[in-house]
């Protein structure tokens, strides 16, 4: 049976957006689908092993807490290059999107972040507050959520978003992009949680995982009308605005 | 200046006449905003026919039952007591309360966590109840920080205000630290519960680190959340000693029942009441300590208790059809989670309706049911023992939650109360049906809860 190791990093502290839910639904579709599913909560005592993951996760938290958690990942910064570089599966939302980057700002300080997307964050005002929808290329349905951040993320000239912003602000309220993709690595403010409204970018995430630890990224397909409305009720709600 | 108070009180009264007389709607916040807009410190001048002054309830959750328990219960002793009774909590809406009559004994006042900013170096209350601080609107509010810090900034421009504090709460605690009031012991009072009442733990998502130095703290035990007996195993951060504690605490299914003891007090004093929920009992813990400050007795407040009738749709009791309807406020993770206590409390079958809004006073933002256990339902659910449905501008959102949580795989969305009744009518039972809604959906469904009610005798 193949089975799905999940690495949860920092649960007790980056737990701002409901992030719980977005292991839940992946833990979720994996049993429906009878694969194995494991996930291993990495807590700041704990030294995180990458090697065994197949697929990452780090969530949002409060400035404070996101401070300790990237102090604690910098000291596991090439082993999490490596494992990224190497076609990992990693999602990261909003706070944990910031930390991926050269450098994020915390009150007026610059703060290093773990170098491993071409990206930075700075602040603007007023923090961007709100319902967002974003058109990618992971999902044949827009994908919508709630987005919560002062800071404001500024791609390198190479780097992809994860989309564009139908809806909302996104990554600077600016350049309409949102999030960023970059090899197996899905980065976005997007929380409500991310996952179960938008099953497609779960299964995307699993596909890769399984597809890089067993080369066969194959899912069964789920009756997803219930996820599948939800998204619909919010996308058509917010359109007409 | 002279001219513009006995205006601005003027016009907020004759606003609040003519919305109560002409247009027959409540006037909870209009008249408030009204008078605030001519004169901006209309509270302030407005405080000054308090003879013994203004107690302020504040918490993210239970000011409404806490606010409306301590104004009958001083009432009972013959005060004569102004208190926002419906909840409008922000400034207009303790304007509002403050306007009525040329005098009055005591205001009794909840307010809104980020309200006390206007409000405590205005109104400068003798007493400001703190309940708790959970994760609330995090679009609104900030985090949770942000609003500790608020709070304590309020009680620095009110310096004789005494703060009653729940010292289970690391996170109120740390609200009295960072005011200075842990130092400053003649305006303090705290309260808490002083047993373990080995409950079935509940998550803890708040606050599981120390206020001071962020290392996690422990419990000898906890009583729900982040509230216990909790120490910080790295520096001196744990809970204070308690002026009131609560001990021989009963919770059942029925209600609570608990000994107050504390130094101010002749004796324990013995609280009962029909209310359940561990929350509950330090509702009426701080009920009962404010209720003794404003100088009522004992025999008083469990007087208040026996006859007090929530009308607020707070664990508000209807019977429609022969059928029992229990109405409660569920609008952040831990006031759900304590619904689902009282739920999994009462052991007969039952429906249950959520209904779940996104306003603007909801907060915009619905991730938050992601962190409610409804997972702990779902044993019930599978059992046949208790069958779900959802309702509001987030039904969707909801029915989502509870196919993943195991708790019912396409739970039927419906439009309003009436609805979920009439589905019910046709299966043709008498079970129980609970009604848990947030913010904005309380008042719609009460009235609609009301008039079936109202049409049914």
């Amino acid at each position: 049976m193949r089975t799905v190791v999940i690495c949860h990093l920092y649960p007790e502290l980056l737990n701002l957006y409901g992030d719980s839910g977005n292991i839940l639904c992946l833990r979720r579709r994996l049993s429906w689908r009878h694969i194995g599913c494991e996930v291993v909560e990495v807590h700041t005592q704990d030294r995180a092993s990458f090697a065994d993951a197949d697929l990452v996760f780090i969530g949002g938290g409060s400035d404070r807490e996101q401070r300790i958690v990237c102090e604690f990942l910098l000291s596991e910064k090439e082993e999490l290059k490596a494992y990224v570089e190497d076609g990992g599966v990693l999602a990261a939302v909003c706070g944990g999107y910031q930390l991926l980057g050269e450098s994020y700002l915390m009150g007026d300080e610059r703060v290093e972040g773990l170098g491993l997307i071409d990206f930075y964050t700075d602040r603007g005002d007023p923090r961007i507050i709100g319902n967002i929808v974003v058109q990618s290329s992971v999902a044949d349905t827009p994908i919508v959520g709630y987005e919560n951040h002062g800071g404001r993320t500024h791609l390198g000239s190479g780097v992809k978003s994860l989309g564009k912003v139908l809806y909302g602000g996104g990554n600077d309220g600016q350049s309409g992009e949102e999030g960023c993709l970059y090899k197996n690595v899905l980065a976005t403010y997007v929380h409500g949680p991310l996952l179960p409204k938008n099953p497609q970018v779960a299964d995307w995430l699993l596909s890769r995982a399984l597809e890089h630890r067993y080369g066969d990224g194959e899912l069964e397909p789920l009756d997803d009308t219930a996820e599948l409305d939800a998204n619909r009720v919010m996308y058509e709600r917010l359109m007409r605005e | 200046m002279l001219l513009q108070r006995p205006l601005a009180v003027g016009l907020g009264r004759l606003t609040s006449w003519g919305l109560r007389t002409v247009v027959r709607r409540p006037a909870s916040q209009l008249p408030g905003r009204v008078a605030l807009t001519v004169d901006e410190n209309v509270i302030s001048e407005l405080a000054n026919k308090l003879s013994c002054g203004a107690i302020v309830v504040c918490g993210t959750n239970g000011k409404t039952t806490t606010t409306n328990i301590v104004a009958a219960a001083a009432e009972s002793c013959g005060a004569k007591v102004l208190c926002n009774h419906e909840g409008a909590n922000m400034a207009a809406g303790v304007a509002t309360a403050l306007l009525p009559g040329s005098s009055a004994d005591w205001a009794v006042l909840e307010a809104d966590e980020l309200s006390c900013r206007q409000v405590l170096p205005a109104l400068r209350p003798r007493y400001l109840v703190l309940l708790n601080l959970f994760r609330d609107q995090l679009d609104r509010s900030g985090e949770i920080d942000h609003v500790q810090e608020t709070i304590a900034e309020a009680l620095k421009s009110s310096d004789d205000t005494t703060l009653v504090v729940c010292a289970d709460d690391p996170l109120s605690w740390g609200v009295a630290r960072r005011s200075g009031r842990d130092k400053d012991l003649a305006h303090l009072i705290t309260f808490g519960i002083a047993e373990d009442l080995c409950l079935a733990p509940d998550r803890v998502s708040e606050a599981r680190f120390c206020q001071d130095c962020g290392a996690e703290l422990s419990y000898d035990y906890r009583a729900y959340a982040q509230l216990g007996a909790f120490r910080c195993p790295a520096c001196d951060f744990k809970r204070p000693s308690l002026d009131y504690a609560a001990t021989n605490v009963v919770v059942t299914d029925t209600g609570v029942a608990f000994d107050v003891t504390g130094k101010a007090l002749a004796g324990p004093a013995h609280v009962e009441s029909g209310f359940g929920g561990v929350y509950m009992v330090y509702n009426l813990l701080a009920a009962f300590v404010a209720s003794t400050l404003a100088g009522a007795t004992t025999r008083a407040f469990q007087r208040t208790l026996d006859t007090y009738q929530p009308a607020n749709g707070r664990l508000q009791h209807f019977t429609i059809g022969g059928r029992e309807v229990v109405l409660n406020l569920a609008k952040n993770p831990v006031g759900m989670n304590q619904n689902i206590s009282m739920l999994l409390h009462d052991e007969r079958k039952k429906h249950v309706l959520f209904i779940i809004n996104d306003a603007p006073n909801d907060g915009r933002d619905i991730s938050w049911i992601w962190d409610v256990d409804f997972e702990r339902l779902a044993k019930e659910a599978q059992g046949d023992n208790l069958d779900v449905a959802t309702s509001g501008t987030r039904a969707n959102d909801v029915q989502v939650r509870l196919k993943y949580a195991g708790v019912a795989p396409f739970a039927p969305i419906v439009a309003d109360v009436d609805e979920a009744l009439e589905r019910l009518g046709e299966a043709a039972d008498d079970l129980p049906l609970y009604v848990l809604c947030n913010y904005s959906a309380l008042r719609p469904a009460k009235d609609a809860l009301a008039k079936l009610e109202e049409g049914g005798r």
